[in-house]
């Protein structure tokens, strides 16, 4: 089977020379146009004359619909779009399919309409803040949003569906939006622009997806006709584009970032209460396969409860090791494994050689925990491979966390009791820019501040009028 | 040094000096790697304490296919050594190519003779089967400066033993590659018809040849002239392709591919790997399909990612190595090198150490050097 692997509305498909395809395996074949930098610079052009055709003047509230339509081709599973993702993302992602199905449910709802109007009044504290100047706090003055003409998206592989949202965030200010999918995830995007091609093929004309490989002159060639550039991904990829950027565009980030969780002696009372606790723990590490910004490193325990840090490992484990059955742990490269091995060689032979660790591994390197009695952080190697570190209290986690502090975004809690408040200004002042129950780890809302800022407002330029 | 572990050397030199044509019998290589385990498990105790979490002991393991195998990473955390790590007659780490200072792997050596033997009689088998006496020009500083390489050290005792006077490196720990130094004696190679033997890294030939490059310098070394490198470029940015070096060695040099040889060693172990096309150029008059050739006293077997278990010929996975001149530390090692295994003997596709995993996700070495650069 090929998969076309684009939505390329403003190219003349007749214009491409030359076509790659990528045989992604199990008889799936991705098929991607070998673009140019001329082609980039015509497909920018189509996007911004679509925009005005079709984007700069339509209301939010058809924004909206027409994407919460094509969510709803991603979300039912009987819909042909959704049986192709569903197919074809585990293939390419590595990902298992109970996982790939989870990830669709939870993203897709993301995109629909109860959860973009949320959004938009979140950050705008009004629905029409795009729409119309309104009247605001400042007396006599009027103001409105204005979103990026042509905003581009350069997209990481790690998590399906975060692009899609970065290209959601784009449409609901106006923005036409082109994407460079990752190599590893270059599918969920491009579905998702067919899906709204289907609901609203005009709205679909402002937006353009593929991949195109490294190459510093279409990279180049893709930023120069951009007010805004959001870049997903490693330091390299962002800090490439914030040279390729111009000098007029915005860049925003979302580079690496850190996740860890906290378990508070309220949640340790007991086996009962600290069981589920653990059940969160584990779903936290074991969802996205602990690939995402959100999935945690470690999880820092506190002792002098009943059940003690050493205890709640091992329920973590266990936990993971259910989890196996229902959300299997995906498909891995060689040095991905290589690197799981080496780390719980490293944990064994340090407890042999006398120091408080104690390596709980599961079956092959399916997941992986590591009770470390010295209760130091390290960054893992992802993959369902955890540390879990003793802590007397949870603000003990602080010191190991401050080198971190620029990376640091998700902390989950639980078992915090009467001290959450206190907690989180401790964290937020050390780097964090999440803090949520363990359960919840995983799934921010969709309007959250993502790495600490507002996902509209840091994509749209104020207008005020003032009479 | 204890008594057993020189009997098991005495018992080894047989070994060493087998035809790299004639295998170990299957009983025989077995009988030797059970001694050095049983040996290893008495005195090497970590190594133990890690076999016995296992329910691996010498009572229970009946092949060496069972020995437990102990990953590279381990060499970091602790004296794998059996007998009193004091006692060493060499001590060689790796070097610290991995981000934020971490560990680095040790090896200790209790007896040089269980390295040099295997060492001279791979590099004379695969470099040297026309028992050629060569000029031997090395790109690695000399082990009196840097104590702590095996691969320096390998280097200086193949000079000593095989090279022709005048054999010398032509590094420094300080002063880096001699450029102008190899530049004068290779002419002077050239000039008298002499062939040379270069030894050196991968890293330090791709620096060399830009040079070359740059000032668009070339050598037509003498017939019979070979080069060896060696290590690939983990923890590094650039990655060239082994092809594409043994092209430019040929336009650079004068050296023709199949006597190009890559070198595939590490220092938590005695034993090395050669390509095959040198030796068959010379035995054979013309080389097979590139490959590493095993000695007889290694077997190396390449087992899934995932679960360690072995896979079949021509499927990738790790590389797993036993190799019976490790007999003072651990014989069974388990690599983070990806390999295939094809007819007699194996391809290196990847070093996988180091590798960090995809996305956003943050590589641990970019996570470590991003931690290193933000403000305290």
């Amino acid at each position: 089977m090929i998969l076309d692997a684009y939505h390329l509305p403003g190219l003349r498909l007749e214009d491409v020379g030359e076509w790659s395809e990528r045989d992604a395996g199990d008889g799936l074949t991705l098929r991607f146009p070998v673009l140019e930098p001329d082609h980039l610079l015509e497909i920018g052009a189509g996007l911004r004359a679509a925009r005005l055709r079709a984007l700069a003047e339509r209301p939010v509230a058809s924004i909206i619909a027409a994407i919460d339509a094509a969510a709803t081709r991603l979300a039912d599973p009987a819909a042909p779009l959704r049986a192709l993702a569903e197919h074809a993302l585990p293939i390419v992602t590595g990902y298992s399919a109970p996982m790939v199905r989870l990830i669709l449910d939870r993203m897709t709802a993301d995109w629909r309409r109860a959860a973009l109007e949320q959004l938009v009044v979140s950050e705008f504290g009004r629905a029409d803040a795009i729409d119309a100047f309104a009247p605001g706090m400042r007396p006599g003055v009027r103001s409105r949003g204005y979103g990026p003409e042509l905003s581009l998206h350069i997209l990481a592989g790690n998590v399906p569906g975060v692009g899609v949202t970065s290209l959601v965030r784009a449409l609901l200010v106006r923005s036409a939006a082109i994407a460079k999918t990752a190599a590893e995830e270059p599918i969920l995007a491009v579905l998702f622009a067919r899906a709204l091609a289907e609901a609203a093929p005009d709205l679909a004309s402002c937006m353009a997806v593929t991949h195109w490989r490294g190459g510093a002159d279409l990279d180049r060639a893709a930023a120069a006709g951009a007010d805004t550039i959001v870049v997903y991904g490693g330091a390299q990829a962002v800090s490439a584009f914030r040279r390729h950027a111009t000098p007029l565009a915005r860049v925003i980030e979302h580079g690496p970032r850190l996740s860890v969780g906290l378990v508070g002696r309220e949640a340790l009372a007991t086996p009962a209460t600290a069981r589920p606790a653990a059940s969160a723990a584990a779903r936290a590490v074991a969802i996205f396969d602990q690939q995402g910004c959100v999935s945690p490193h470690a999880f820092f325990v506190e002792t002098g409860a009943p059940v003690e840090p050493r205890a709640f490992a091992r329920m973590l484990a266990s936990e993971l090791d259910g989890l196996e059955a229902v959300l299997p742990r995906g498909r891995l490269d060689a040095a991905e494994s290589a690197v799981i091995h080496a780390v719980r060689a490293t944990a064994e032979f340090r407890a042999i050689a006398g120091d408080d660790i104690e390596l709980i591994a599961g079956p092959g390197t399916s997941w992986t925990v590591i009770y470390a009695g010295d209760g130091a952080f390290e960054p893992v190697c992802l993959n369902r491979t955890v540390r879990v570190l003793p802590v007397s209290s949870l603000e003990g986690c602080i010191p190991g966390l401050l080198p971190f502090r620029a990376l640091l975004q998700t902390v989950g809690f639980t078992g915090t009791g009467g001290r959450t408040a206190a907690l989180a200004h401790a964290l937020g002042a050390a780097g964090a820019t999440r803090i949520t129950p363990l359960e919840r780890m995983p799934w921010p809302p969709p309007d959250w501040h993502h790495d600490g800022r507002g996902p509209l407002r840091e994509l749209v330029r104020w207008v005020d009028l003032e009479e | 040094m204890s008594s057993e572990l020189r009997a098991i050397g005495e018992a080894l030199d047989p070994v060493f000096a087998l035809s790299f044509e004639s295998a170990l019998d299957a009983g025989a290589f077995d009988a030797l790697a059970l001694r050095i385990f049983a040996f290893q498990f008495e005195h090497n105790r970590p190594y133990a304490a890690w076999c016995r979490r296992r329910s691996r002991t010498p009572a229970s393991v009946r092949h060496w296919q069972d020995i437990p195998a102990v990953p590279t990473a381990a060499f970091k955390e602790v004296a794998l050594v059996a007998g009193p790590a004091a006692r060493a007659e060499a001590v060689f780490r790796t070097s610290g190519t991995t981000a934020g200072g971490a560990r680095r792997g040790t090896h200790h050596v209790l007896d040089l003779s269980l390295y040099h033997r295997p060492l001279l009689a791979g590099f004379r088998a695969m470099m040297l089967p026309d028992r050629a006496r060569l000029l031997m020009l090395s790109l690695v500083p000399p082990s009196s400066e840097w104590p702590e390489s095996s691969l320096a050290h390998m280097i200086d005792t193949v000079m000593a033993a095989e090279g022709a006077p005048g054999s010398r490196a032509h590094a420094g720990v300080r002063d880096g590659l001699d450029e102008p130094g190899l530049a004068r004696t290779l002419r002077a190679a050239e000039r008298d018809h002499r062939p040379v033997c270069l030894l050196g890294t991968s890293l330090a030939w791709v620096r060399w040849l830009d040079a070359l490059d740059a000032a668009d310098e070339r050598f037509r070394l003498p017939a019979g002239s070979r080069l060896m490198d060696t290590g690939g470029f983990k923890g590094r940015s650039r990655t060239v392709a082994e092809d594409e070096m043994r092209a430019r060695y040929r336009d650079r040099l004068g050296i023709e591919p199949a006597l190009a040889i890559n070198e595939y060693g590490m220092t938590e172990m005695c034993s090395q790997f050669y390509d095959t096309t040198l030796r068959e150029t010379v035995l054979d008059a013309a080389a097979g399909p590139r490959r590493k050739r095993v000695p007889p006293w290694v077997r190396t077997r390449v087992v899934h990612p995932d679960t360690l278990e072995p896979v079949d010929a021509g499927v990738p996975g790790l590389l797993q190595h036993f190799d019976l001149a490790n007999a003072g530390s651990v014989m069974a090692i388990q690599t983070e090198d990806l390999g295939v295994r094809v007819e007699d003997g194996f391809l290196v596709l990847g070093r996988a150490g180091g590798a960090g995993p995809r996305g956003c996700s943050i590589a641990m070495d970019e996570l470590l050097s991003a931690a290193r650069g933000s403000p305290p």
